[in-house]
Parts: C-alpha cells; structure tokens; sequence
C-alpha cells in the first residue's frame, strides 16, 4: 500500500481567529482538515439542541475536531474513505474513532429523544464517503480521548482504486478551557 | 407565537452558539465543479412534509420540472454559504423549468424562521425534522444537492457548496430541463461538463 503519494503535505498550525490548533493532510486531488473546538462550544452546540447538560458534557469532553475532507481534483477519479479503517494510536494502543453508530447506541440506551439523535447524527462527520470531483464535507469528528491527550492518527482512503496511507503524528484533543475576550493563544 | 417574537426566541436560543460554531469553518471556494452523475440513479421517494410559513411541500407537485432537492441544516456553515448562490438561481431560473427545494433536517421552524432574518431566500423550505427524508435519500453528510429529473428520477448530486447561480451551472440545469436539446441525458453514463461556450460565458 503506497505510504502516500509523492506530492503529499501534511502539518499544523493555529487558526489566527480561534488560537486553536489544527493539522491538515493535503495530496493530489484530496484535502483534509481537522481542527480543535472548545469543550464549551461543543456543550453550547449540543444543548441548545434538546441535550441535558450531562450528555453535552459528555460530547464535549470526547476530543471533538472540525473535520473538512474534500476531494479537490479537476479529475474523474473519486475520492472514498472509511471512518472505521482509520486508527487512532493513544498510550500505545491502537483504538477506532467514535463514529455515528457508536454514539447513536449509546444515545438509544440513554433515551434521548428523536429530535436530539437526529441533530447529533448530523453533525458528526459521515463514517463513509465517495466524493466526486469537487464534493466534500464538513461536521465534527469525536476521538473518545481525554482533553489534553496526545494521540496519532493513521488515515486511509481510496482514490481510483489505490488506498493511501498517512499518519498525523502528535494530534492534541485540546483542554477545557474558557474563551478568552479576544481569542486563545494556543499552547 | 407571532413571526417577530419567535424569531427573537430563536435568535436568543442560538445565535451566539452558532456564531461560535461558525467561526471555525474553513472557507469556503467558489468551486467550478457542476454535479456528479450517479452511479445508480433511482427514483425520487416522494415526501410531503410541512412547510416553513405553513402549507404543505410534496415533491411530487414538481413532477414535470426539474427539482434542485438541496438537504441542509442551519448550524452547517457550508449550507448557510451556498444559500444566497441558491437563492439568486432560484430568482433567475423563474421556476418555469427548474426548481429549487431545500429540505431542512432535523430542526424546528423557530430555527429555520431566525436564520432567514440572516439568509432572506423565497423558495420553499420543507421541513424534515424527524431525518425520515433525508433517509430515504441515502444522504450521508450536509449539504447535499440532488438532481431530480421531470420524470422524477435522481441522476446527479454534489456535496459540499456549489456556485448555483453561474453562467455554467445555470445553462447545465436549464439543459437538464431539456435533455433532447443539449442535456447530457446520460443519466449517469458520464462525468457532465460544461461545453466551451458556456464555459467562456462565465
């Protein structure tokens, strides 16, 4: 399996508006982005959508990332992925992201209502995906870490017919904190 | 509740969230490319569900037309920014050969209401709070913009924004509206492009 092509970028840096970090994964025909958001904007996304303050806390503390992945060839060739096949290595173990499925059990267990479960399936990020030329989407992606965990992430997908392979080293989930009047300053 | 007085319930509720939400989306580029033609093409599943502003949207009284089935969500920062490119199609397209429909999913009108205070736009909003529709549509992420044929089949998508109102994607879906003169009709043979004088017109 190619480790990537040849033309692949990959790194990080701070949002100028945010002060939060992001990474980002950039190869021939693909873009990926994946950039941290505060615990308390995930709790005021969730609540204001029919979660109880527990359950918000619980999404927000789960090392939540805008994900933006986009296929951005001029070409035929689609762009596919699989949420489930990419890897999360923390503390020396390798575990999956929480995807969709994963939350919506837990939500049926817990009784949340339609409503709520409808809005939280869609803003998570799709677990799978073809893209055309030009397609792409945007949602939150969920690790499952503790904030502050250091964790690398082993990305695959497809394009016209090949799979890649690329690992984002040293991702931080960020810390709970508070915004500041002004913006963050990014550790 | 009156109109005014929701729409200031709702703004309260979440517009400081939203905001908050909002400023982390990446930009957004005009991007060139039209719609994708399905693999699979199939039949539209007809829904008929309220409306916001009141009355009912059944897909299946565009039957004829072509319908722009666009899904999306208040808080989806790239749904909020093809809005106005929706709408200023939806203004020179007429609605005498295509349509524009933009299912909301999973929120309640006072949501919908209070973004059209931001994002003023006329055509008609269905709205799918349960997510049952958009099922059936076997959309997977937001926004998401179907292609549905006068005869009411699926035959193209694009994800993510597009520039609907383009000198490009304008004469791309007038074609589609008459696929015996110039749409490709393929219905999903091939990538659509559009022809070089249309191109140059852009």
């Amino acid at each position: 399996m190619p480790a990537g092509a040849a033309a692949l970028e990959s790194g990080s840096g701070v949002d100028p508006r945010s002060g939060l970090r992001f990474w980002f994964v950039r190869d021939e025909g693909m873009s990926l982005r994946l950039a941290q958001i505060l615990p308390d904007q995930t709790r005021g996304f969730f609540l204001a959508r029919g979660f109880s303050a527990a359950q918000s806390d619980r999404i927000a503390l789960s090392c939540v990332f805008q994900t933006d992945f986009r296929n951005i060839a001029t070409g035929d060739a689609p762009l596919a992925y699989d949420l489930r096949e990419w890897v999360v290595r923390y503390r020396g173990e390798s575990r999956r992201m929480k995807l969709r499925a994963d939350w919506d059990r837990e939500w049926r267990e817990a009784g949340l209502a339609p409503g709520p479960r409808t809005a939280f399936e869609w803003a998570l990020y799709p677990t799978t995906q073809i893209y055309q030329a030009g397609d792409y989407n945007w949602g939150l992606a969920s690790f499952d870490l503790p904030p502050g965990a250091r964790f690398d992430l082993e990305l695959v997908w497809t394009r016209a017919g090949t799979r890649y392979r690329h690992v984002i080293r040293d991702m931080k989930c960020v810390e709970d904190r508070h915004m500041e009047p002004g913006g963050e300053t990014a550790e | 509740m009156k109109r005014s007085a929701r729409r200031r319930h709702a703004r309260a509720g979440r517009g400081s969230l939203l905001g908050a939400l909002l400023f982390l989306a990446t930009a957004v580029p005009a991007d060139e490319a039209l719609m994708a033609p399905l693999a699979q093409p199939f039949a539209a599943p007809d829904f008929d569900l309220p409306c916001e502003g009141g009355g009912r949207c059944r897909l299946a009284d565009y039957r004829g037309k072509v319908v722009l089935l666009n899904f999306w969500a208040t808080w989806c920062p790239p749904c909020r920014a093809e809005m106005p490119s929706l709408e200023r199609a939806w203004q020179k397209l007429g609605g005498k050969e295509v349509v524009v429909l933009a299912v909301n999913v999973g929120e309640d009108e006072d949501a919908i209401f209070a973004f059209q205070g931001d994002y003023p736009v006329s055509f008609p909003i269905p709205m799918d709070e349960s997510g049952s529709v958009v099922k059936d549509f076997r959309v997977t992420g937001l926004p998401t913009t179907y292609l549905v044929t006068p005869d009411g089949r699926v035959t193209h998508r694009a994800m993510g924004t597009r520039e609907w109102d383009s000198a490009a994607m304008l004469a791309w879906l007038r074609a589609q509206a008459r696929p015996r003169q110039g749409g490709t009709g393929d219905g999903g043979a091939g990538r659509d492009r559009p022809d070089r004088a249309v191109l140059n017109g852009r």
